[in-house]
């Protein structure tokens, strides 16, 4: 294979099937040529040992550049250089006492002096030690100090523990040296791979709920592949939402979705919450920060992972919302429902419409919900006609290892999800994940991650919008009829409610057809000096594509279509002749850190008596994003099979739309750690941002914080306390981090409308600012955490971990698109409009409660509370507007975020308004009663009275929320765990039964109520709700508390290897997993955790309008392991 | 080793070179930047975009139901002038043109059944800021001020033009049409709110209301401004080809063109004439001011002049054919999902043998009978037909299909003669007028016999003037200001209301002699969200009408 070339290769046995497309770079150093060669999936890095080079470089270069290339076609090698020892020497390898595999990293230093050494990769390590008198000191991040002394040995091998007292591990996020946690002085949250329940989705974020404390993540949609909505630490800002930005393995993933992210390539994720702990990520760290981990190879073995699972969903129905199964209209002496001809209504098979309207007086003080559906018209269960038990099936193999040099994991995943909505499509997303890390030199090292997902979305049409549909169609319609020509109808006419259309017309005639691939693929250089200094340069490039495909097709032959004059289109008003609409997304985000931290420890580094530690970290921050979109139109398309959009009448680019963004920064931080005891730390990082007003100026913002370790000072350990409480630490931070403005908000343009032929120029009603600043938030967090040992010498409560928040943080600055006097001609200007405060609450206590050979359990519950609300703002009340339906919101100083305003309803006849003045006037108060469903009803009109005026809800958002998950292991092979969620003081405004009640659906009005001594289920009351003050107004009728209980997550693995002798299986473990299988609530709708508000919308998150439900799922999965 | 430094350092280094200053400045390439207008053809795109997007397109606020300014902010004039009827709620819809009760034929009385039940207080109680796009009273003064604010926008960039060829020609024609849609504009709030704001100046305002006559007076100004830089234009090469690329090609059929200046000075004296009918009830109009809309109107619009006018094309840049007007939103079964239902009260305006109502609207087998929650008129037993019923040379009133349907923007033949008939009428010179009602019914292709020579007396004119203005302007926004003006929303106690009136009862039956007490508020307060961003200053007139 090399037959041609003099070069001297070693190759190890690593086999690629790849072919390679380029050589992306190259470099030489002592002897070595690295090569970084781009395979068709991801780029490697290879090396390989040459000839010194003689002076003719550059041309051996270029020779070997050629000859290698084609040399590498198919194989990848390594090639290890050996590294001398001189001197007297000990060897050994450092064991983990757990495992019993090698640990690599660990310190091992002779006692006293400066002379040390670090364990390979395989726990090896070889020092030259001076005297046999001496002492070797092995330690390790989050593992008990050993010491040995050397005697007469050559050889001294140990095994390291845990150790038992610490709070956790080593965290990174916020911190940016890897830090052990019982010296971090903000508060990072952290979750291993373990923790993470299995979910259906197979995805990170829905694994993440419950398990980050303080923060509010919640499922607020069962779409298949919805995003979660995730709040941290207060609400910080209206204009860019609540999402946290997303790192992994230290770059920013800038354009993919949490949600497409494998959850089985995970190994950790760390969460920072506010702007004290979010500095460091500077103009864009304000919301918090979720870092994502992802699993590397063990190095010195091969692992072989296949795992497969298939659960069954159903939609959640916890209020037993259903419709009316009883109607009111008028009827003839049959029972049959009449329209104005005095004839039964009659459905036309021919056009699928209804002749005539209902005839329905719910205002009318006689009219009840108490006619059976027994006549001309039936009753169908629209819910059992289009909800469907879906499937979902998850697939993963997974391989991972690595030799001495070298450490690998490639995982391959399929997971599938189908709508809950019959016929609706599935969203199928295969995700390819590598992990490779190369060490290319003694202390310089490379790692490259690459994932990569492809997602293929054939939902045809939004779940919530067919939920609308269903929910605003009469129980009567048949929906499943077709029409004589075997074609579906769309709008049945009014009798069945103007807001109803037939999905199953969507069925016929839409097809949607997405596909997305996601690229994240992250570069890490790493070079540690042998002391003091570490470069570490990281690269990340995030890219992703969305094609739409959505077709509608040619409706013109449909008769329903032709006698309604109605039909599906979004661009073609003119004509039922159908369309294709082509949608196409790219974003590509870079973001690139070169950081360098210089480490000194006055005792070891200099001899010097003080035990001072210093960490001085220096580090850049380039990000760049562009993002365009490409939408194109073409309509009026034939009405024959398969169609393009080359055969449409009319073709149109509807969106031509490119956002670069460039933002970079530098950070400095500087700490100082003072024995085992105390430490402080400062610095500052500094952004310039093509999005900042006025362009250059750079927004700095600051940092601080301490910790105070009771623990580490030398009493305690030998105290009593320290005994009981092995662990205490006091800490405090301080900081301000920032949310850029959109791309575009500082550049005012003209905004162009074809006008046929011509385009015509006018100025957006949303107007641009160019003086916006970076909005700032700015927090302080103090927090304690402490680890008890309770029962010492017992099984019971041996280490108790408690951890607790407070936070208080504010952003003076918040952008918003604030009303301007439309006589200005302008409808809104972007403004830096209005201050919010928040404040909060975390804490979390994990405890292993019980622990002994056979039987574990571990018990862990999470706390948050916080409370978000507007502090100033720059002069009128702001108006916003939710996207969930006609619910308005209002922004006013010293209110909560977030809060609805409507009219509210009285449960006291006599009931004052907040001036002290009587709702209902004295002299009239003679007419209303209280109901026997608690509310003042006008006896006469049996309508319910609402307030004149509008009246804040309240704060739908939770007062608090926890979860509490337990954890059993019997003898290794059996575990058993469960997750409660509880969520409390959360509200809903419950739009989607306000909307139900419009045309009597709901099956609220069969409920009888007493009014004035008559009792009766009395539609004028429930069409009251409606009506009153203002159809579909915002009412406190509707507003529910949604707060609720969820057995989020229940889970039973059997580790059959472990019963049964099975040598070949490292793993066979069978998992039962139950997801949201059971809720408690006293929400009426169909499940209290959803929201209809823009996903992760500051404001927006109290609505539940027609929205998908979350799902219960009964999961059954097999993991083996090779 | 040094290698590896050198590595490191370059690659930290190429950081700084990255991400020089120069990288921030980025511009937005997606639009046009407010410069890029100050070109010929680019002024030329913002004066049509000016018209067409903002005045009638693009707000804050929108609500697929009412629609844009020609459906939605026109509709509730027509709604309120008794031509078509709602059930939906959005935007008040169903509230907004209910009538405090009917008096049915065996005289039962039925109450607007919604909350509040009196039209008056509704305007009241939902002008609020906080009900954003909700709030009926906002659309029409922000559509109004946005076009107001584009064309100042328009002869601001106009100034910094350097136009090829006849310049002057060229920059007059954009200033005059500027000035002419900013009259519109004016006419428009005058004739609607009771005060208003004269603004001369983009994107800024000021807090000196003033009264709607004042506004009135200030719509007149900018229509004699733009008719002085018409009036030197006659024939111009440069003038022609400016306003035949201001209106947009799928406008410029049927009575919509490229207008010569005397055709727009023509098209503003029907314009002036509106001002003065619509803003005086009949008993309070003088005969000098009948007098001023007979001047006018002889000087006003002629049948072969061309009008500004709006179609629909299939993508629907002004209007969607569909949707964009009321007649699109009242064209269909009104079961089917249309938005308007037809009146009864327009049908019971058309004389018998109308031939226009024999083309445009069919009798259904049933009546559609709304939710008897949701109003108290809107029931009817008849649909308006898509694209009419076939008859040649008779007005189509409804068309779905893009280009057919033709919209009147501003002033008509139709409108200018009836006017005139009017001002003829009042001014005693009866036959004259009839002759002209005679001319606009003949020009719909109406059939019907004529009028005029019949002897008829003063009361039966009127009425047959009424009758035509109710048909023969039917959709063209004017059915509230006549219904003002001849005091028809006025309460029943107050000589108001409308009797005789057909109305199909929530239980079907047809009712021929009933009795309407519309008892609407003759004029809109400002609505709230400018008075909450622009409060009044000392000396403002009276932003809120006295009900």
């Amino acid at each position: 294979m090399f037959r041609n070339y003099s070069i001297n290769l070693n190759y190890s046995t690593i086999f690629i099937n790849y072919s390679v497309v380029s050589v992306n770079c190259c470099f030489y150093f002592n002897k070595i040529c690295y090569l970084i060669v781009n395979f068709i999936y991801y780029p490697i890095f290879v090396k390989i040992s040459l000839p010194k080079p003689n002076s003719n470089y550059n041309k051996t270069k270029t020779n070997m550049m050629k000859n290698v290339l084609f040399s590498l076609l198919c194989v990848l090698m390594f090639i290890s250089p050996t590294f001398a020892q001189q001197g007297k020497t000990i060897t050994g390898t450092v064991t983990d006492q757990a495992t019993g595999q090698g640990l690599p990293g660990v310190t091992v230093v002779v006692k006293g002096t400066s002379v040390g050494a670090s364990t390979e990769v395989n726990g090896k390590y070889t020092i030259n030690a001076p005297s046999d008198g001496a002492t070797l000191v092995f330690s390790f991040i989050g593992y008990s100090n050993i010491e040995r002394a050397i005697g007469g040995a050559t050889t001294i091998n140990v095994a390291m523990g845990v150790d038992a007292k610490q709070l956790g591990e080593v965290v990174i996020t916020g911190v940016g040296v890897a830090t052990d946690k019982r010296k971090v002085a903000i508060s990072v949250e952290s979750v291993s791979a373990k923790d993470l329940p299995q979910a259906p989705s197979a995805s990170i974020d829905q694994a993440l709920i419950g398990k980050i404390p303080g923060a509010q993540i919640t499922s607020t949609s069962g779409s298949p592949g919805a995003d979660v909505n995730i709040l941290l630490r207060g609400i910080n800002t209206i204009n860019r939402g609540t999402g946290p930005m997303i790192l992994v393995d230290g770059v920013q993933m800038g354009a993919t979705n949490l949600s497409t992210i494998d959850l089985s390539t995970i190994d950790r994720v760390e969460v920072i919450q506010g702007a004290a702990a979010a500095t460091i990520y500077g103009a864009q760290g304000a919301n918090g920060v979720i870092q994502l981990f992802t699993k590397k190879g063990q190095r010195g073995k091969i692992n072989v992972d296949f795992s497969s699972s298939v659960s069954a969903n159903t939609y959640i129905n916890e209020g037993g919302v259903r419709k009316a199964q009883y109607h009111a209209f008028a009827t003839d002496a049959n029972n049959n429902v009449i329209g104005t001809s005095g004839q039964p209504l009659v459905l036309d098979p021919a056009t699928l419409t209804y002749s005539e309207n209902v005839i329905y007086n719910p205002l009318d003080v006689t009219s009840q919900l108490n006619k059976a559906y027994d006549a001309n018209l039936q009753y169908y269960d629209h819910y059992k006609s289009f909800f469907q038990t879906a499937n979902t099936f998850n697939n993963s193999v997974g391989i991972s290892g690595g030799g001495e040099k070298v450490d690998f994991a490639v995982t391959v995943s399929n997971n599938k999800q189908e709508s809950n909505i019959r016929n609706n499509g599935n969203v199928s997303r295969t995700n390819l994940t590598s992990n490779v890390g190369i060490d290319l030199y003694k202390g310089l090292t490379l790692r490259s991650i690459t994932q990569l997902a492809y997602t293929k979305n054939t939902i045809k049409f939004e779940d919530r919008d067919i939920m609308f549909s269903l929910n605003n169609a009469r129980p009567f319609a048949n929906f499943e009829q077709k029409d004589t020509d075997g074609d579906y109808g769309l709008y049945f006419g009014d009798a069945i409610g103007v807001n109803h259309w037939n999905p199953l017309y969507y069925g016929q005639y839409l097809n949607q057809d997405e596909n997305k691939i996601d690229v994240i693929q992250n570069f890490n250089l790493n070079y540690k000096f042998p002391k003091f200094l570490e470069f570490d340069v990281r690269y990340g490039v995030n890219y992703q594509r969305r094609e739409r495909e959505f077709l509608i097709g040619n409706q013109i032959n449909n008769n329903n279509a032709t006698e309604t004059q109605g039909w599906y289109s979004e661009y073609n008003s003119g004509a039922p002749t159908g369309e294709i609409i082509n949608y196409s997304y790219n974003n590509v985000f870079q973001n690139f850190l070169p950081k360098a931290t210089f480490i000194t420890d006055f005792q070891e580094d200099f001899g010097l008596s003080v035990p001072l530690r210093t960490t001085t970290q220096v580090g850049f921050d380039w990000r760049s994003q562009t993002r365009s979109e490409y939408f194109t139109a073409g309509l009026g398309l034939p009405d024959f099979t398969p169609v393009t959009a080359a055969q449409a009448s009319t073709y149109r680019i509807l969106t031509d739309y490119t956002e670069p963004f460039v933002t970079y920064g530098y950070l400095v931080t500087q700490r100082f750690d003072y024995s085992d005891f105390v430490g402080i730390s400062g610095g500052f990082r500094s952004d310039y941002s093509s999005a900042f007003g006025q362009g250059s100026k750079p927004f700095t913002f600051p940092r601080g914080d301490a910790y105070f370790r009771l623990s580490g000072l030398n009493f305690w350990e030998t105290s009593k306390m320290g005994t009981i409480m092995p662990e205490l630490k006091f800490r405090a931070a301080y900081g301000q981090a920032g949310i850029q403005p959109q791309p575009f908000d500082r550049y005012p343009t003209l905004s162009t409308r074809s006008l046929g032929s011509s385009t015509g120029f006018y100025l957006p009603s949303t107007q641009s600012n160019p003086d916006l600043s970076v909005e700032v938030s700015e927090e302080i967090e103090v927090g304690a955490d402490m680890v008890f040992s309770l029962l010492k010498n017992t099984s019971w409560l041996n280490d108790v971990t408690l951890s607790a928040t407070y936070w208080d943080r504010s952003t003076n600055n918040s952008i918003y698109n604030v009303d301007v006097a439309p006589s200005t001609g302008i409808g809104k200007l972007k403004n830096n409009a209005f201050s919010i405060g928040s404040h909060g609450f975390q804490a979390s206590l994990t405890a292993a409660l019980f622990n002994n050979n056979n039987f574990n359990w571990n018990f862990t519950t999470n706390f948050g509370k916080q409370t978000s609300m507007i502090t100033s703002t720059s002069g009128q009340e702001i108006v916003v507007l939710s996207s969930a339906g006609s619910t308005n919101y209002v922004l006013r100083a010293g209110e909560k975020i977030g809060q609805l305003y409507g009219y509210i309803s009285l449960h006291d006849v006599t009931a004052r308004m907040p001036n002290g003045e009587y709702f209902i006037p004295e002299a009239q108060q003679e007419d209303y009663e209280v109901a026997s469903n608690g509310y003042v009803v006008n006896k006469a009109t049996k309508q319910p009275y609402f307030s004149a005026n509008m009246y804040s809800f309240g704060d739908p958002n939770p007062d608090f929320n926890m979860s509490f998950v337990n954890d059993f292991t019997f003898k290794n092979f059996l575990n058993f765990s469960f997750q409660f969620d509880w969520v409390h003081g959360s509200h809903l405004y419950n739009q989607t039964k306000e909307w139900m009640y419009r045309d009597g659906i709901h099956s609220d009005y069969e409920k009888p109520i007493t009014i004035n001594g008559e009792t009766g289920a009395w539609t004028a009351f429930y069409r009251g709700v409606y009506a009153q003050r203002q159809a579909n107004g915002t009412k406190d009728y509707f507003y529910e508390d949604a707060s609720f209980v969820r057995l989020r997550n229940v889970s039973l693995g059997i580790e059959l290897n472990k019963i049964i002798d099975l040598p070949a299986f490292r793993k066979l473990q069978l998992v039962f997993t139950g997801r949201n299988l059971l809720t408690f609530t006293d929400y009426t709708g169909m499940d209290p955790e959803v929201s209809s508000g823009t996903n992760n919308s500051a404001f927006d998150r109290g609505t539940d309008h027609n929205t998908m439900p979350n799902y219960k799922a009964y999961q059954i999965g097999l993991n083996i392991g090779l | 080793m040094k290698k590896v430094y050198i590595l490191l350092i370059s690659l930290i280094a190429s950081g700084t070179f990255i991400s020089c200053e120069d990288q921030l400045d980025v511009e937005n390439p997606n639009e046009p930047g407010l410069t890029s207008a100050q070109t010929e053809s680019g002024v030329i795109s913002l004066a049509q975009g000016a018209v067409y997007v903002n005045g009638f397109r693009d707000l804050k606020y929108y609500d697929g139901i009412p629609g844009y300014f020609w459906s939605g902010a026109v509709g509730f004039h027509e709604l309120m002038g008794d031509v078509i009827g709602e059930e939906a709620a959005n935007v008040f819809g169903n509230q907004i043109g209910a009538p405090d009760y009917i008096v049915l034929d065996n005289g039962t009385q039925v109450l607007n059944p919604n909350a509040p039940n009196k039209q008056k207080e509704l305007i009241k109680q939902i002008n609020l800021n906080s009900n954003a796009g909700s709030n009926t009273l906002f659309y029409e003064w922000a559509y109004m001020y946005s076009l107001n604010n584009s064309c100042n926008t328009v002869l601001e960039t106009v100034e910094h033009v350097s136009f090829t060829g006849d310049a002057e020609a060229k920059k007059n024609t954009i200033k005059a049409w500027a000035y002419f849609w900013k009259g519109y504009a004016y006419s428009r709030i005058g004739s609607m709110y009771i005060a208003g704001l004269i603004n001369d100046v983009s994107a800024t305002t000021n807090a000196n209301y003033v009264t709607k006559e004042q506004v009135i007076a200030e719509a007149s100004s900018n229509f004699d401004e733009a008719a002085a830089l018409l009036s030197g234009l006659a024939g111009n090469a440069g003038y022609t080809s400016t306003i035949n690329s201001l209106i947009p090609a799928f406008n410029q059929i049927g009575h919509g063109g490229a207008l010569s200046s005397d055709m727009w000075i023509r098209n503003i004296n029907t314009m002036k004439a509106r001002n003065i009918l619509v803003n005086t009830t009949v008993q309070n109009m003088t005969a000098a001011q009948w007098q001023e809309v007979l001047e006018l109107t002889n000087n006003g619009i002629k049948a072969t002049d061309y009008v500004f006018t709006g179609r629909a094309n299939e993508s629907g840049d002004l209007l969607s054919a569909s949707a964009g007007t009321v007649s699109a939103k009242t064209t269909g079964n009104p079961g089917q999902g249309t938005t308007y239902k037809i009146s009864e009260r327009l049908i019971q305006d058309f004389k018998p043998g109308d031939q226009r109502f024999a083309n445009n609207f069919n009798q259904l087998a049933n009546p559609w009978r709304g939710e008897s929650s949701r109003g108290n008129a809107f029931n009817t037993r008849f649909e308006l037909v898509d694209g009419g019923n076939g008859l040649d040379g008779v007005i189509i009133l409804g068309s779905k299909t893009p280009g057919e349907y033709e919209l009147f923007l501003a002033g008509s033949y139709e409108e200018n003669e009836l006017m005139k008939a009017e001002a003829n009428i009042y001014l005693g010179n009866l036959e004259e007028g009839l002759k002209l009602i005679d001319a606009v019914r003949a020009y719909q292709g109406a059939g019907l016999a004529p009028v005029a020579a019949t002897g008829l007396s003063m009361e039966a004119a009127l009425e047959e003037l009424r009758r035509e203005r109710r048909i023969g302007l039917l959709f063209r926004g004017l059915s509230f200001y006549d219904a003002r003006r001849w005091g028809v929303i006025n309460d029943v106690s107050q000589g108001g209301g409308r009797t005789g009136a057909v109305v199909v009862s929530s239980a079907g039956q047809v009712n021929t002699n009933a009795t309407i007490n519309y008892n609407f508020a003759p004029y809109w307060d400002v609505p709230d969200n400018e008075l909450v961003y622009n409060a009044p200053a000392a000396g403002s007139a009276p932003v809120k009408v006295d009900l």
